[in-house]
């Protein structure tokens, strides 16, 4: 993951096709060019796991049935703990075969629908819930040496409960650190590279200029009507932290994605 | 084992209006989704056929797009399926729909269970499932939260009630209503997706499951709704604990055990 740092390698997400669609080939069609373009762009394409407990078709099983090629260094899957044990199986199973690499380990949103691992599915005998921890460490001891895995960290929770969960994140077998979206110099933040000045981090920049939608992540009420501008906190974020990756939440494709390739430039 | 799951697409809001000339649910501009009920209903006969083999039976009545859900019940595994769709069939009740879909199965033939989640969740009558074995003359059991043991002729069911559960043996053909503790649906995968979109689902009439036209539809159906009302709203009050955050967890507990929900 340093490579991404020092060679400027945005992680762009990408959302796969919700199950409920009714325009599934566009989706698929709309999947394809966003993947392509992050490809072709040597970018790395980060996809969702079931993003706010909306089911999705998993990323790793459109890239298999649209024979989409992996460059090992340019895909990201986001894997939560809302899974049977034999779908979380299928998932990584089709990881390893199409050669995808990066997996972001989150605890993530369920719903009714989803399915959760519990304990016994991953091993665990000393807690009450899996989280990411538990899969993890799952992960890292079913799959040795096949992933490189990051996990999130969130500067909105209490920063000692924060701490203490990335402490048990690491020991689990983390190798990356992906924030929440800041949208400004963030002090939580600045601890966390203080505390783990080894391990690559990506700063999550949010590119939507709804920053309302922000609110229930940062956990206060963010006005309608407040003015955002994307690419110039884009700009910042990396005056602020040139020494950490980028990930680019709700970027837009159409609007957006032109410009960002002379964002990210060295001072 | 040859089964048939019997599934109902119903609107998928929870504020579902009601036309008050006809006491029925304004089916117009939702959006329809499979009865989460029957995905239970699914998903149990997909694991039985993978134990025992044999092939799983979709069957629907409803508007064309039902053919929608049948889809996502083949998606998920269910082997192939049936429509019933014709306006004859319109305003049938439990009674009626059960009539219909039992000779669906007859003419199906050979089926050795049918399998029904407990209750649509637009009806809620949960008399389906029942008004089918008894149209077909077939064993039932309701309510079932596990299938334990099953053989050619015989399946063995654990079924819930309020004082705890029965162990049911019934001899085959069966019907069973299923209740959400059964299983785990899978999820549609896109390859059983886009499999799903290349079926052909069979559309079939009265006429060619020999249905007698007096006893479906409105004139086949005994029940009438009389009147239909919205539940009372509830009478909740919300409560501001403050404090540490110890002396809020205490507080909530307190309030929680006079409440008797601790």
């Amino acid at each position: 993951m340093r490579h991404h740092i020092e060679n400027r390698i945005y992680h762009v997400e990408i959302l796969p096709p919700k199950q409920d669609t009714e325009k599934l080939h566009e989706d698929l069609e709309l999947f394809t060019t966003k993947y392509n373009r992050v490809k072709e762009s040597g970018y790395c394409a980060c996809i969702t796991d079931n993003a706010m407990g909306l089911l999705a078709f998993q990323g790793p099983e459109v890239i298999e049935e649209l024979c989409l090629k992996v460059e090992p260094s340019q895909v990201m899957i986001h894997l939560n703990t809302f899974h049977t044990k034999a779908n979380l199986h299928e998932i990584l199973d089709t990881c390893v075969a199409q050669g995808i690499k990066y997996l972001l380990i989150i605890t993530g949103d369920g719903s009714d629908r989803l399915p959760k691992l519990t304990p016994a599915d991953v091993g665990a005998t000393d807690v009450q819930s899996v989280t990411s921890v538990e899969l993890l460490r799952y992960i890292a001891k079913q799959y040795p040496g096949k992933f490189t895995m990051g996990v999130a960290f969130n500067p909105y929770e209490p920063q000692e409960h924060e701490f203490a969960k990335m402490e048990r994140k690491m020991a689990a077998g983390a190798e990356f650190v992906v924030t929440q979206p800041i949208i400004e110099k963030n002090a939580i933040v600045d601890e966390l590279l203080r505390k783990y000045p080894d391990v690559p981090v990506i700063i999550e920049a949010w590119m939507s200029k709804k920053l309302y939608l922000l609110s229930d992540a940062v956990g206060y009420e963010i006005p309608e009507d407040t003015e955002f501008d994307p690419i110039e906190t884009l700009k910042q974020i990396h005056r602020d932290y040139p020494d950490c990756g980028v990930y680019l939440s709700l970027l837009g494709f159409k609007t957006q994605y032109h410009l960002i390739s002379d964002t990210w430039v060295r001072e | 084992m040859k089964i048939v799951v019997c599934i109902k697409q119903v609107p998928a809001t929870n504020d579902a209006k009601i036309d008050p000339e006809t006491k029925r649910i304004i089916r117009e501009g939702l959006k329809a989704i499979l009865n989460p009920f029957d995905t239970y209903a699914v998903e149990e006969a997909v694991q039985l056929r993978e134990r025992f083999g044999g092939e799983v039976i979709v069957l629907s009545m409803g508007p064309e797009k039902a053919a929608l859900s049948i889809r996502e019940a083949v998606s998920v595994g269910a082997d192939r399926g049936v429509l019933l769709s014709d306006r004859a069939f319109g305003g049938s009740d439990t009674w009626a729909t059960s009539y219909a879909l039992a000779n669906a199965i007859r003419k199906i033939g050979d089926v050795d269970l049918v399998i029904c989640g407990k209750q649509a969740v637009d009806g809620d009558t949960a008399q389906v499932g029942p008004g089918i074995a008894a149209h077909l003359d077939w064993k039932q059991a309701t309510y079932v939260m596990a299938v334990e043991d099953a053989s050619d002729d015989s399946i063995v069911v654990k079924r819930m009630h309020e004082d705890g559960y029965d162990i049911c043996e019934l001899k085959l053909p069966a019907v069973v209503t299923v209740v959400k503790d059964i299983n785990t649906p899978r999820i549609p995968t896109l390859r059983g997706r886009l499999a799903s979109e290349k079926i052909e689902v069979p559309v079939w009439k009265p006429a060619d499951i020999g249905a007698d036209l007096s006893k479906i539809g409105l004139d086949g159906s005994p029940t009438r709704v009389v009147r239909t009302a919205p539940p009372p709203p509830r009478n909740t009050v919300t409560k501001k604990i403050s404090g540490t955050s110890a002396e809020c967890a205490d507080a909530l507990i307190k309030e929680l055990r006079l409440r008797s929900i601790l």
